[in-house]
């Protein structure tokens, strides 16, 4: 069964860059503009975030992520646009409904925090491989209990998939009809759900012996079959990174002093 | 003192009453083969558990006694420590895949990494032991995409790169085909030669008699014996104890070919060397042919399928069913599970049709059909949601519109077929594996269904629960119901069906009799399979027809 990780190896620079240059990526990119406080600066960030999307062949992949947002945004734009409490200026109207400057200007804030976290976010998810991210937390000191999840679920949630599948068919089987109306649906909901428990509960003791019995729960030293072989910038990108965010802090400081 | 040391072994799992070990005791020297047998709920597993500290540290309960392995006592060191000297591969490989990797290579390594192994060190082990399963072509693949075959070889690869001194091998070859299982065998058997000390739990006594230096039977918790396979497998008792023997001991027996010291062989080797040139065979000249029975009931038509555009799986089937049992048999990856989906509407054909008693299904759902055709799934975790197994087994009967009082009739009649009328109002949790796998067949037969499509019946079942099998395959067939059962236990096909479909590759090899089939040489070479024991046996020592039973052995052979 295929792993549902998002992450491809298209073979571009933006791959081989550290998990952790691209979390503190993440993280200047979404403070910077929170302590500068300027909708330019989210457009910045947006623009920035797009660039090396562009650049790492993966702003197709992306897009899915943005098109499912915009739901959510439209939905913003509407309640703040026509009943936010501070509407006062009228923006225009569309027949006997009228729009507000003041809730605009904050769906429209809200709407780039989402998008631009969403591009960074997208920017780790989907070029670097969730056993990376696990295998370099732990190296770095994290719990090899915490990187396993990070690395398991990815093909722990389709294994799930696939028995619930079976499942169905087991049931089907049986006379059970799965599909059509409602009700029906409803009343094949038990005798869908409780095998998937219990073949979980069952398979996940199991498993839990497996690790065990490969020495998961040794107290030693681990080690890697491969170090990571650094990208040049990494170093330097993630001091840029967190220069950033300082500066950003420093600046906001020092507004707030004056 | 021996590397492993049993003293007075007893253990009783958390909520029951029943003591699993009563004072096991026992000595495994360093560099032997031991193997174990017993029928289901003898205790095996629980003391390959205790061997390696799972018993008691993992599953809690009542423990007395002491297990000392290389000096380190297993009840108090940690799993993970003992672990360095001590290997686990049970069933299921799916639940052995760590899931945190998703190439087969890091698979392998992932024990690796946590006892600190340096990587050199690391790729070295693996690359051996991929070559030495015969899996280094899939080192690449995502061990999630491989077949059960294959995942097992993982697992156990993934065990061998820890270099234990030990490995605990429990039923490894369950889920496996003839000749998945003949690979991994003949791997184990390569680590024996390199010194390591294997313990292998087993159903397949003939694969064990073949590779163990030592067996011990075991029974209701009690270690029975343990000898030399010859010695424990010519035992009189040992049917009491829920083991028949292998063919060449039973065999031997029959025609009083003992050993010197008294005992009869136990492996075909063996068996040969003693019978050979002492015994003929007369010529059967009624062959046993697949006479069709009068009722046509299901038909396939040109039958073809992919999961996947491009990569069709089943090419251009077309067979025909009547009321005679029937085995598909075949390689893992040949194409059997998905024609039997196909044929109870589960999946729906690219092209060709499928005919229930002359009426194309292609419009039915699998639902609509459940009253014509039953399936029984490989894994009865799939299907109980019941908190009682009386109402397990009505479900299926309710649901194809029977009365509630119909249902429950049927119910009770179909686990009285099973053996398990008295658990009717337990819960199905409460029984073991082996007891399930019959509540999901009994759940199936009490709707009566006119096709019946079993999925690997004999998975987690001793020679008991086969011998059961074999006889519910017989009672439903003579009820006209057509069994269909895929299978990769060759002696149960030889037993219990009349006609035997050999598949690989998506394409029906053979289709016939089981003496027809099984006489087709290069058709079980290209599907992978073996001879049933006997039939092998015979072979061997020269016959010419396919001698499948015991009883047609016997009537053939002569002393000369």
């Amino acid at each position: 069964m295929r792993s549902i990780s998002l992450y491809r190896d298209n073979g571009t620079w933006l791959c081989r860059v550290h998990p952790f240059t691209k979390l503190a990526y993440i993280l200047a990119v979404i403070l910077v503009p929170l302590l500068l406080g300027s909708l330019w600066a989210y457009a910045a960030a947006i623009v920035l975030d797009i660039c090396i999307l562009i650049s790492g062949k993966s702003l197709r992949r992306a897009r899915a992520l943005i098109i499912f947002s915009f739901t959510i945004i439209v939905t913003i734009f509407l309640i703040r646009g026509l009943f936010d409490a501070d509407n006062i200026t009228p923006a225009f109207s569309l027949g006997p409904v009228v729009f507000y400057q003041e809730g605009l200007m904050k769906a429209l804030r809200t709407g780039a925090v989402i998008i631009n976290m969403l591009l960074s976010f997208s920017i780790l998810v989907l070029t670097s491989k969730p056993e990376d991210i696990a295998d370099e937390l732990e190296r770095h000191g994290f719990s090899p209990r915490l990187s396993y999840v990070i690395a398991s679920v990815f093909s722990i949630i389709p294994q799930m998939m696939g028995t619930m599948d079976t499942i169905t068919d087991a049931q089907r089987s049986r006379g059970m009809e799965t599909e059509g109306k409602l009700s029906q649906r409803m009343k094949a909901f038990i005798p869908l759900i409780t095998p998937v428990v219990t073949t979980s509960l069952i398979n996940t003791r199991e498993r839990a012996i497996a690790l065990e019995v490969r020495g998961f729960g040794s107290k030693g030293k681990r080690s890697y079959l491969s170090p990571w072989k650094k990208h040049r910038g990494d170093r330097a990108m993630t001091i840029v990174l967190l220069l950033s965010i300082a500066a950003a802090a420093a600046w906001r400081l020092a507004s707030w002093l004056s | 003192m021996a590397f492993i040391e049993i003293e007075n072994l007893r253990y009783r799992y958390p909520k029951t009453e029943r003591l699993a070990l009563q004072g096991i005791s026992l000595s495994i020297e360093k560099g032997s083969f031991l193997g174990i047998i017993g029928p289901n709920g003898a205790g095996k597993s629980t003391l390959g558990s205790a061997i390696i500290g799972l018993v008691p540290q993992f599953y809690k309960g009542a423990y007395g006694g002491h297990v000392s392995v290389g000096g380190k006592d297993a009840a108090t060191v940690p799993v993970s420590e003992i672990a360095r000297s001590v290997g686990l591969v049970f069933q299921n490989p799916f639940n052995q895949l760590s899931g945190a990797k998703d190439r087969v290579y890091d698979e392998v390594c992932f024990g690796m990494q946590n006892f600190g192994i340096p990587s050199d060190e690391m790729r070295r082990r693996a690359d051996e032991t991929l070559e030495l399963m015969g899996i280094s072509a899939f080192r690449d693949r995502n061990p999630f995409d491989l077949s059960g075959g294959q995942m097992q070889r993982v697992a156990i690869a993934s065990i061998l790169v820890l270099r234990p001194e030990v490995i605990i091998l429990d039923e490894p070859t369950s889920q496996l085909d003839p000749a998945g299982s003949e690979e991994v065998f003949r791997a184990v058997e390569k680590l024996t030669e390199s010194g390591i000390t294997i313990i292998m739990i087993e159903q397949k006594i003939d694969k064990i008699a073949e590779y163990s230096d030592r067996i011990l039977l075991m029974d209701e918790g009690r270690a029975i014996a343990i000898g030399t396979p010859d010695e424990i497998l010519s035992r009189p008792d040992l049917e009491e104890h829920g083991i028949i023997p292998p063919a060449p001991a039973r065999i031997s027996r029959a025609l009083s070919f003992a050993l010197p010291d008294g005992t009869f062989p136990a492996t075909q080797e063996a068996a040969v060397t003693l019978m050979e040139g002492r015994v003929g065979f007369r010529k059967d000249e009624k062959k046993g042919e697949a006479q069709a029975s009068a009722e046509e009931l299901l038909r396939t038509e040109d039958l073809s399928f992919s999961y996947t555009e491009g990569n069709e799986v089943l090419h251009g089937i077309s067979l025909a069913f009547d009321g005679r049992p029937t085995a598909i048999i075949g390689q893992n990856g040949a194409g059997k599970t998905t024609l039997a989906k196909l044929m109870k509407g589960l999946l729906k054909p690219v092209s060709g049709r499928i005919l229930l008693r002359g009426r194309d299904i292609a419009g039915n759902t699998a639902a609509s059909l459940a009253g014509d055709i039953g399936y029984v799934f490989q894994n009865p975790d799939d299907q109980i949601f019941k908190a009682k197994v009386a109402d397990e087994v009505m479900f299926g009967p309710l649901n194809i519109g029977m009365s509630e009082k119909e249902a429950r009739k049927k119910a009770m009649e179909a686990l009285e077929m099973v053996h398990l009328a008295s658990a009717a109002d337990r819960n199905p949790y409460d029984l073991d594996l082996h007891e399930r796998k019959m509540v999901a067949l009994a759940s199936v037969i009490a709707m009566e269904t006119s096709v019946l499509i079993l999925d690997e019946p004999t998975i987690a079942q001793d020679d008991r629960g086969k011998t059961m099998i074999s006889g519910i395959i017989k009672e439903l067939a003579a009820r006209v119901t057509l069994v269909i059962s895929i299978l990769h236990d060759m002696d149960l096909v030889a037993s219990s069906f009349r006609r035997v479909i050999a598949m690989a590759h998506g394409r029906v090899l053979a289709d016939g009799s089981p003496e027809e089939v099984f006489s087709k040489e290069e058709v079980l070479s290209e599907a992978g399979l073996e001879l049933p024991h006997t039939a092998a046996l015979a072979k061997k020592l020269g016959a010419e027809d396919i001698l499948l039973s015991d009883a047609s052995f016997l009537a053939a052979a002569f002393r000369v």
